[in-house]
């Protein structure tokens, strides 16, 4: 090949550590279930590097790199799955000259009430990436792509997230009236039909897609590179033409990241 | 041995990519390869450099020249292409460079197309006074004598600053020329073409980038290094 270009483990750390930082990651909306209920959400993430392995002849693993994600999404409850029914009793009284007065009797009709989560975590990845060489539109594009799907762990964060909802279901249970005797059987209820499960099953299909898509830059160039440019009038630029571009990683002493390259 | 050693970062281009790059970089830019007064060269242009003629006391306008040098191919150490005995063997860290090189003079015969008419010595009418003519049409009273010759040399590869940041150009240190005698016009002419030779490839900067393609940013703390066919760099990110 007419040129090589190589970089060791630290130095791709780097690059991929400024490469991570620059990706763009569209946000997501849609529904998904959460344990019995149906939500609807909006999610947004960005990544922060993690740490670079480099592994021949062509796997790139990026430990630890972080997901900040963050999610606002909202789900019905109907209460009255939830609280038991609630009547006032009829009332009679005798009123002299008027007679004996009752009152009708009267239940609830416990509404369904729409609740509004806002929550921001991150999880911690680790994912294997491999190499992509495309020559598209003029342009060759050196990609590390992620290999499969990450299996994404929440840990800490379905509690969290179980508690944040605790959180928004309490006010607006109390704002209800006659609620109040049953909000903690209540939200109880709540929380033990999402459960854990619940949680992870509506996070997992959310989040995996920012990661199983991902694509890291690694190089980028216009097929027709401008080697020299233009310095005036007389002095135009000068262009060379890339044929082919290669990478992988080599192991001797030291793990590299490798692109050769041939211009005409 | 890794490619990078102790550094983070290595680059290389091989002798086919440089002399592609070279090729690229003369069929875009010939001026530096075509040099010529204005008897031979109109203006400075993309295709050719326009320089002053040679002045010289009873030449009016000076004697015409041209240089026509060939695209320089290169070699790498180690050595694979057959070099003159002067330079042989190529030595580590060096590159041989082989070219020709015409030069070319007018042998305008001043002296009767020049000369104003002596009874009308003002008179642009009279006498051939096109030399003084900034407008004259280029070549038309010249006549071009040339020689041209095959030239090798040596050079090595040095780093330097261009307009895009850090580069690399070739230094040449010695020339041969084939076939031609006497040995002391042969060194005449060795003189001359390694000053022109040394110029050209002087101006020749090539930035580091062009020579890794775009590929990982490099700041230099070692090299250029010439060896195995290529010339390398090694830096930090």
């Amino acid at each position: 090949m007419d040129i090589t270009a190589a970089i060791d483990e630290p130095a791709a750390d780097d690059l991929l550590d400024t490469a991570i930082g620059l990706v763009t990651i569209p946000p997501a909306s849609g529904s998904g279930a959460l344990g019995p209920f149906v939500a609807s959400y909006g999610a947004s993430a960005s990544l922060s590097p993690g740490d670079v392995d480099l592994i021949a002849p062509a796997t790139i693993r990026i430990d630890d790199f972080r997901l900040d994600w963050n999610l606002s999404f909202s789900f019905g409850i109907d209460l009255s799955t939830f609280l038991p029914d609630f009547c006032l009793p009829r009332v009679c009284v005798n009123i002299p000259c008027v007679g004996r007065v009752c009152t009708p009797r009267v239940c609830i009709d416990w509404p369904t009430v729409s609740v509004p989560v806002s929550f921001s975590d991150f999880v911690k990845v680790t994912a294997d990436f491999g190499i992509s060489i495309t020559e598209s539109g003029g342009v060759w594009k050196v990609e590390a792509v992620v290999q499969g799907v990450p299996n994404l762990q929440f840990g800490a964060t379905t509690a969290a997230l179980l508690a944040a909802i605790s959180l928004a279901v309490t006010p607006i249970l109390l704002a209800i009236p006659f609620a109040g005797p049953f909000l903690a059987v209540a939200v109880n209820a709540i929380l033990v039909a999402i459960g854990i499960a619940g949680i992870t099953g509506f996070l997992g299909p959310i989040l995996s897609p920012f990661v199983s898509g991902l694509r890291i830059p690694i190089y980028e160039q216009a097929k027709n590179f401008e080697a020299i440019p233009a310095s005036g009038p007389t002095d135009p630029a000068v262009f060379v033409t890339i044929d082919d571009v290669r990478a992988d990683i080599t192991s001797t002493d030291e793990d590299e990241l490798v692109l050769a390259i041939d211009i005409s | 041995m890794s490619l990078t050693q102790v550094h983070d970062v290595f680059a290389a281009i091989h002798e086919d990519g440089l002399d592609d790059l070279l090729r690229r970089f003369f069929g875009a830019r010939p001026k530096y390869l075509n040099y010529g007064s204005p008897g031979f060269v109109a203006g400075t242009t993309v295709n050719a450099t326009q320089m002053p003629a040679i002045q010289f006391p009873g030449v009016p306008g000076g004697i015409d020249w041209a240089v026509l040098i060939e695209r320089p191919r290169v070699d790498a150490h180690p050595q694979t292409v057959g070099l003159p005995p002067e330079l042989d063997p190529l030595g580590p860290q060096r590159v041989s460079i082989q070219t020709a090189v015409q030069i070319c003079v007018s042998c305008t015969t001043r002296e009767r197309d020049e000369q104003p008419d002596p009874d009308h010595p003002d008179d642009p009418t009279h006498g051939d006074h096109r030399r003084d003519d900034p407008d004259r049409p280029v070549g038309k009273d010249l006549r071009p004598v040339c020689f041209k010759v095959e030239v090798f040399a040596i050079a090595h590869a040095e780093r330097t600053s261009s307009p895009s940041g850090d580069a690399l150009r070739l230094v040449v240190d010695a020339i041969e020329l084939v076939d031609l005698e006497p040995n002391e016009l042969e060194s005449v002419v060795e003189c001359l073409l390694l000053q022109i030779l040394r110029a050209v490839l002087a101006s020749v900067r090539l930035p580091l980038t062009a020579l890794r393609a775009g590929a990982f940013e490099l700041v230099p703390t070692a090299g250029p290094l010439v060896q195995d066919d290529q010339i390398e760099m090694f830096g930090t990110v």
